[in-house]
């Protein structure tokens, strides 16, 4: 997949969830540069331009990361906190988005640097909303540093 | 009596007439003297006997008194023996009133004993109670955290539960209105009509899910109590839902409401539930009679809500509060039962007690009734 001046980074495992997400950003012109992955290790394989995404350029960095919290093999929250530790990828926001209200995730996830923390809503049409709503807001209202 | 006799004159010599004369002058002289000795004696003699006849009178007197005396004493003695026999009766009792003190004193001395036993016994008991109870104080510590630890358990299972039951269904509900959206002008109507029965599906059970929680969470949470003012509170209520339904026929009547204690958000939900049912299940009537009350019973504050609605059929009653428990089809009226229930569980949760009446196809009135405040 070209990665060119990539927007959004969505890592998601769950399919219909992804699927949804997709589709809401696409409807408003916000998912043209988006890549979807589906669990914590590829994710921080394409950032950090190692195993799979060997070879990749590292300075291109997402606009936003769409991050989940349950995933297999690593989690969103050591996915966040190697993120935020490194200081080649730490400016880089993290969105929180997951369907965990726990107040030990919020609060772990701010200790650990999130820039937002977002819980899925359970309806379809707020679900939809929301996802645009964020995309909107972090693509074209955020200024996030110039990599 | 003193004869006294001249003295003869015989062979005296015839003397002188002088001497002789001086002698019976001196006789006579004595004669006198001597007559008034013994007169002076014959008054004494009287004299003493006038006294002696008082003496005697005053002795008859004294005798007379020493009888009487005598007579008394008689009497007396009778009494003091007549006591001296109650002295002795009286005797005789407190012998054996005596032995009887001592059997008792003998028998105190025993159960004396007898309870020193029992009180070195009790004291025993004691000490075991005292140590059982900081036994129990620990284990009920360890019990409610365990329970707390539980309760913990348990809401965090409800909610990844409800949100993991959630997620499939989203994605149902999700994407079939994709498929409606992008692909509608492709489809039979037939087609476009099971689709929207899979978004309505997906939907109640969304909302089953939604009460399934709520009424998992009113069980948990505890009250906290205030004082409520339940007529400003029906009010609000009352309007929203007038609100809401604008182009329908109600008269709702609201009497004067007591204020209560109890939990503010709780009452609310209560009265949510009680009055939107009201306007829900009077839904199919061309004027809806809504009324809602107070009156205080037995220390109780009893609230109604009276509706002319659908009603139930009384033989069902027992099915009333039952969780998902319902007495129409979703056809007839939407909901998913779980309204009574929750009013059930926080009416129980205030200590208070809830009960309906119904008449099938004339009305319903629900009770709930609260401890009154004071």
């Amino acid at each position: 997949m070209p990665h060119t001046d990539i927007e959004i980074l969505l890592v998601e495992d769950n399919k219909s969830d992804a699927m949804l997400t997709i589709r809401a950003l696409k409807k408003h012109n916000l998912g043209n540069n988006l890549v979807h992955l589906i669990d914590g290790a590829q994710a921080l394989d394409f950032i950090f331009g190692k195993g799979e995404f060997e070879g990749r350029d590292m300075e291109n960095k997402p606009k936003v990361i769409f991050l989940d919290i349950k995933m297999p093999k690593v989690s969103g929250l050591e996915v966040l906190r190697i993120i935020k530790n490194d200081e080649r990828t730490k400016l880089i926001p993290v969105v929180m988005m997951t369907s965990s209200k726990q107040e030990k995730d919020i609060i772990e996830s701010h200790k650990l640097g999130v820039n937002s923390y977002v819980v899925k809503p359970v309806g379809f049409e707020n679900f939809s909303k929301t996802i645009a709503d964020l995309g909107f807001y972090w693509i074209a209202i955020n200024n996030s540093p110039e990599f | 009596m003193y004869i006294i006799k001249k003295r003869e004159l015989t062979s005296v010599p015839v003397e002188e007439p002088a001497l002789q004369q001086e002698e019976e002058e001196n006789q006579a002289a004595e004669l006198m003297i001597v007559n008034k000795e013994l007169a002076f004696q014959k008054e004494e003699k009287n004299k003493r006997t006038d006294e002696l006849i008082i003496a005697n009178r005053e002795l008859i007197f004294q005798n007379e008194e020493k009888e009487n005396r005598a007579a008394e004493l008689v009497i007396a003695n009778k009494e003091l023996a007549f006591q001296n026999e109650e002295k002795e009766k009286r005797a005789a009792e407190l012998i054996i009133a005596n032995k009887e003190l001592a059997f008792q004193n003998e028998e105190k001395e025993i159960r004396a004993a007898e309870l020193i036993v029992a009180n070195e016994h009790l004291k025993k008991a004691e000490c075991q109670i005292a140590e059982l109870n900081i036994g129990l104080e620990h284990k009920i510590i360890e019990r409610t955290a365990q329970l707390e630890a539980a309760n913990k358990e348990l809401e965090s299972f409800s909610y990844s539960v409800s949100h993991d039951l959630r997620a499939p269904l989203r994605a149902i509900n999700g994407f079939t209105q994709i498929l409606i959206e992008d692909y509608q002008d492709q489809m039979e109507p037939d087609a476009l009509e099971i689709l929207h029965e899979i978004v309505g599906n997906s939907g109640r059970m969304g909302e089953l899910i939604d009460n399934l929680l709520e009424f998992s969470r009113f069980g948990k949470q505890n009250v906290s109590m205030v004082n409520v003012n339940i007529m400003e509170m029906v009010e609000s209520i009352v309007s929203g839902l007038q609100k809401e339904n604008s182009d329908r026929q109600i008269s709702i009547t609201i009497h004067p409401l007591h204020h209560i204690t109890g939990d503010k958000n709780m009452l609310k939900q209560v009265f949510i539930n009680l009055i939107s049912n009201a306007f829900k299940y009077t839904g199919k009537k061309e004027e809806a009679v809504i009324e809602i009350g107070a009156y205080e019973n037995d220390k109780q504050c009893v609230y109604y809500v009276k509706d002319n609605g659908a009603g139930f059929d009384m033989k069902y009653y027992d099915k009333l509060y039952g969780v998902f428990q319902r007495l129409h089809s979703s056809n007839e009226f939407e909901g998913t039962g779980v309204g009574l229930a929750i009013i059930q569980r926080i009416i129980n949760k205030h200590s208070g007690s809830v009960w309906a009446e119904g008449v099938v196809g004339q009305g319903a009135c629900f009770y709930i009734s609260l401890p009154a405040s004071n």
